[in-house]
This record gives structure tokens, sequence and C-alpha cells, in this order.
């Protein structure tokens, strides 16, 4: 279908009236490509109606109000790069961003070696193997706002379990919400118990991918089980590993309702992220600006961790084939 | 090692070559099979641990879901209710719109995931299957906004909305506080157009190239010759799709404010902190609102965890 250059005839050859001159040859190219977009663009339209709509002019004009103050009540006002210098000094969306940092490295490297370790069991052990799977799993299904608030019942200073029994043995409580850093490891511990099951299934189905006679041919030659793991399971693992850690990433740095529910950014922002930040400067205190352009700057960070993923597992399938 | 093998190694010990004497075997087979056994029941111990904190919160919730909030705080502590009330509930069915939210739910999730389904289905048939000028760089321009965060886009998204619904006619169906706007801003993610996309490439091009040779036409070859082999594929990507969106917040928090429209996440959050949390009431909401999923969930287990994992993977 493609127009290269056409086919060409000497005159005087048999075929020479069969075959076309280089301009009809073009035009019916060009013919057949517009029929092909025609019946495209019924088939593309419907997604592509709503994805521009709410998703392509949003970002869009997203950027383009990080350049302006006010949009949403009020006017429009262009200001330049001063929501960008707000970002870099304001020292609150700091603290938030350290804040998400630290629970996005905390929550990934916690979940992460707790799921390998379970999937390296129920690797090892398949007796029952679905029914544990099933129920690790079941964390899941609760939405996020409900799985944080079954975690009130466990760590809620009063009643939560942990202190209730904590204090049957003699303690005296311990304050998992209303104390810097205890809150935001709460949250880092809500998170890791919702996402455990899915990353110890992803794992397990990594592990049932290393061959079995690699790790019988070093049984035989004397390695031990630990040695196994690190020099061929691990290894085997390691493409796998840095995609899930850049999804985790993408994933977690978007953390937010479990945040809204169990402490709603406090005590003294000490669990503020930077989704509640940006929905705070939105929605409540109507400082749109600066909502923007952090706005703006997640996408920026999601959208190079999603290349880095894309580019990652491209080169990973050519390294493979 | 089995016991047969056991025994097996026992016969070879009649050769000369082996040091051991008989006894000596025997003990170290004891040995490594009880070291066996300790493991075991240490991996088992350890998995049913985790099991316990998984499911244990959930479970838990039986117990503030039927007794008094304000035996919560008694001492010494109740584990179950010693007088088990149904008030919580009643209190719920009573005093909030418990009901409306639950409907507006399974609206709000239904619409997005036939919304999603169709349009996904329409436009990965299109990207797999037909060379346009462009294709390529359109379909990279979708890809790229794959793992855009539902928070990084929700205040100008709400903008959209809003600047739509103030529009003649179509304002009518698509504004903040209706079910257009809430719905269709949630089915925009590229993730199902990526994954059919991926199923139908899998599929011999034979199978429409020949039927594009006779003449039909492209509705015709995805409805009787695509669409059929799809199920699978539409049933993981409509679970998928389905679960993400009730389980959502952040948009319905913004989109739809007023009770009419309000969904269950929304609705249950609001129960807390409002003036004095009821903890009974919050219990009994949250109680009541993951039984049905969680029955769903154990009949068809299978397809959760597909579906999960093809959401994650996306490879």
């Amino acid at each position: 279908m493609d127009a290269g250059s056409p086919p060409t005839a000497a005159p005087g050859e048999p075929w020479a009236d069969l075959t076309l001159s280089t301009s009809e040859y073009r035009r019916q190219a060009r013919r057949l490509r517009s029929r092909a977009s025609r019946r495209a663009v019924g088939f593309l339209a419907p997604y592509l109606v709503i994805w521009g709509a709410f998703l392509a002019v949003p970002v869009a004009w997203g950027i383009f109000l990080s350049f302006n103050k006010g949009g949403i009540i009020g006017d429009r006002e262009f200001v330049g790069l001063n929501n960008w210098r707000k970002v870099v000094r304001d020292t609150e969306l700091r603290q938030a961003a350290t804040n998400t940092a630290v629970y996005v490295v905390v929550a990934i490297g916690v979940v992460f070696g707790l799921a390998i370790f379970l999937a390296a069991l129920l690797n090892k052990h398949r007796g029952a193997g679905n029914f544990f799977k099933v129920a690790l799993y079941f964390p899941l299904l609760a939405p996020p706002i409900l799985g944080a608030m079954m975690w009130f019942f466990m760590v809620h200073f009063d009643f939560g379990i942990v202190n209730v029994i904590q204090r049957l043995l003699g303690g005296s409580g311990i304050n998992f919400l209303g104390k810097n850093p205890n809150a935001l490891l709460t949250i880092v511990a809500v998170e890791v118990w919702r996402g455990l099951g899915f990353w110890v299934l992803f794992y397990l189905a990594g592990l049932q991918s290393v061959p079995e006679e690699l790790l019988g041919a070093a049984k035989l030659d004397g390695a031990r089980p630990w040695r196994r793991f690190t020099k061929i399971t691990i290894p085997t693992l390691r493409p796998l590993l840095l995609f899930a850690f850049i999804v985790a990433v993408i994933f977690n740095v978007q953390i937010f309702d479990s945040v809204k529910v169990l402490t709603d950014g406090g005590p003294a922002l000490g669990t503020s992220t930077v989704v509640w930040f940006v929905f705070k400067r939105m929605f409540a205190f109507q400082d749109t600006g600066l909502a923007f352009a952090t706005s703006v700057g997640l996408l920026l960070v999601v959208l190079i961790l999603t290349l880095l993923s894309f580019w990652w597992s491209g080169e990973h399938r050519q390294r493979r084939s | 090692m089995t016991a047969s093998e056991t025994r097996a190694a026992d016969e070879d010990l009649d050769e000369p070559r082996f040091e051991y004497d008989q006894g000596t075997f025997e003990a170290e087979a004891r040995r490594q099979r009880i070291s066996r056994n300790i493991r075991k029941v240490g991996a088992y111990t350890t998995l049913s641990v985790f099991v316990v904190i998984a499911v244990g919160p959930a479970v838990y919730l039986i117990s503030p879901a039927f007794r008094d909030s304000v035996s919560l705080f008694s001492y010494p502590p109740e584990w179950l209710p010693s007088e088990p009330t149904i008030e919580n509930y009643r209190f719920l069915f009573r005093h909030t719109e418990y009901l409306r939210w639950a409907v507006n739910t399974l609206i709000y999730a239904t619409g997005v995931t036939l919304v999603a389904l169709v349009t996904n289905t329409l436009a990965a048939y299109a990207f797999a299957t037909m060379k346009f000028p462009g294709h390529r760089t359109l379909f990279f321009l979708v890809l790229a906004t794959m793992m855009i965060p539902v928070a990084a886009v929700l205040a100008p998204t709400y903008l959209t909305v809003r600047m739509i619904g103030g529009w003649p006619i179509i304002g009518n169906f698509i504004d903040l506080d209706t079910y257009g706007g809430l719905i269709l801003p949630s089915a925009v993610s590229p993730l199902g157009v990526f994954m059919m996309r991926q199923f139908i490439e899998t599929l011999p091009s034979g199978l429409y190239e020949a039927a594009r040779l006779d003449g039909a036409s492209e509705w015709r070859i995805l409805r009787k010759i695509v669409l059929p082999l799809l199920k699978p594929a539409l049933v993981v990507l409509g679970i998928f799709v389905f679960m993400l969106t009730w389980a959502s917040y952040l948009w319905p928090l913004v989109a739809a404010t007023n009770n009419d429209h309000r969904v269950l996440t929304v609705g249950i959050q609001s129960l807390n902190g409002q003036f004095v949390t009821n903890w009974g009431v919050m219990a009994a909401a949250a109680l009541l609102t993951i039984i049905p999923v969680t029955i769903v969930f154990l009949f068809f287990q299978k397809w959760f965890v597909q579906a999960s994992m093809a959401g994650a993977l996306k490879q």
C-alpha cells in the first residue's frame, strides 16, 4: 500500500498499457490510503473523542494553567514562571514530597522483600497453594478507602486491637496515628498489607519461570539454598524486578486514599503527600496556580517513569529474542 | 526423597563401597526427614500468619459492626459483642443514603466498564489491523498517556467537565453531578486499548485478511470473526475496569458532591469524622460493602487474579 517508486515498464513491452504511470500510481495509492484512514476513523472516533476531551485536553489545560493565577474561581492571569518558582520554594510542598519519597521507598522495599520471601515459600511448598494465594489477595478486593478504615479498628489509640492487646500485656498504648513518624509508618504498613498479595502472585509467576534444571544442577554441585537463591533465582528475576519497581513507584507516588482516611495529612503535615497537597491547594485553599504546577510536575515524573518502563521492556524483549 | 526412594537406597547398601552401615544410614535419613518436616511446618506457619494479617482486619469488623460504639471504649475490652445489636445497620439505612450510594456505585462502575469495553475494543481493532498514515504516531501518543495519574489531571478534568456542563443540550448529560460527567472521564484509560490490541495481534492475520478480500465490511469482520475470539480478554478487561472503578475515590469525590450521585466510597468516608465519628456505623457500612464483592470473588477468583495481573504487566 505504500507509495514507493512505482514499478515501471519500458514502452513497447506488452504490459506497458497495463502499468500505471507515476502520477496515476500516486493517485491510486493516495486513494487507497485515504480509504483506509476513513475506515479507521469510524473505529477510533468513539475512543479518541472521550480520550481527547477528558484526558488530552485536561493535560494541555493543566500545563497552560500552571503558568497562570486563578482560573477556577475568578479571572485567570498570566504569571509566567511564578508558580514554578513557588513549587521549588514552598516548604509545605517540600515536606509533602519528602514524605512521599520516604513512603515510596520504605513501602516498596518492605512489600518487595516480603513478597519475594512469601513467593519463594509458596513456590517450594505447593500444598494448599491456592488457599494461600486467594487469602493473601483478599485485601485488594476492598477499595483503598475501606481497607484503610478497617485499620482504624487495628491501630486506633483507644480501641485498636493492637493497643488493646498491648495494654492487656501491661503497656500504655502506642500512638500509631497521632505522632510522627509513627503515622507515616502506619500508612506504609496499611499499603503494604493491601499490595502484598498482588506482588506475591507477581513474583510467584516469575519464580515459576526459573528453569528447574538450573536449580537442580546447582543443587547437585552442592550449592546451598541461600546461594541458589542469590545466584540463580534473583538474577533470573532481575529484569522483572526493575520493571516491577518502576510500576510500583508510579502507583505509590499517587498515595492519597489511606492518607485521607487515616490522618488527613496530619499530625503537623507529617503524612502530607504530593497528591494530598494538590488536592488541598485546589479544593480547600484555592491556591490553584501552585496546585496546577505541582500536578504538572507529578505528571512529568510519571511520564519519565513510564517511558523508562517502555524502554526497559523493549530492551529486554529484544535481548530475549 | 520419598519413602520408596529411601528403601531403594537401603538396598544399595549391600554393596561394600558405602561406608555407612544400615543403622547410620537410617539415622541420617530420619534426621533429614525431621529437618524437612520442621522446615515445612515453619513455612506453613509463616504463610498462615500472613493470611491472618491479610484477612483479620476484615473479619474483625464483625465485632464493632454489631455492637454499640460506646462499648468499643469499655474496659476490660470486649472482643465479641456481649449484647449484639443491629442498631448500626438501622442507622445506616434510616439516617444515611447508603442504598442510594450503592445504586450509584453500581451505575458508575457498570457504565465505565461498558463505555471502556466498547470504545477500547473498537480502537484496539483499528490499531491492530488497519494501517493508515500516522497510525504509529497516534498509537504512541495514546500509549504515552497510559500511566497518567488521576490525581495529576484531577483539577483540569474538573474544569473541563464544568465547562462542557455549560454548553447547550450536551451539558444536560455531561456536567458535575451527572452520571455522564462521573462516568466518561473515568473511562479514558488507554490500558484497555493496549491490552485488547495485544490480544488481537496474537490472532492469525489470515483470519481477517481473508474476510477482507471476500469483501466483508470491517464492522462485520469485527463482529463475526474477531469478537467471538475476544471473549476471554473482554471478561478479564471488564473485571479489571469494574474493580478499579468501584473502588475509586478521588474523581467521584470532586465530580459528584450531592447525594443523588454520590458513590459508596465517598459516602462511607463522609461518615468518618463528620462531627463525632460513629465507629459502629462505619464498621457496619464497610462490612456490608465488602461482603458481596468477597462472595463474587470466591466464585470467580481465577478471573480476578488474571485480571489484576494483566493490568499490571501490560506486556
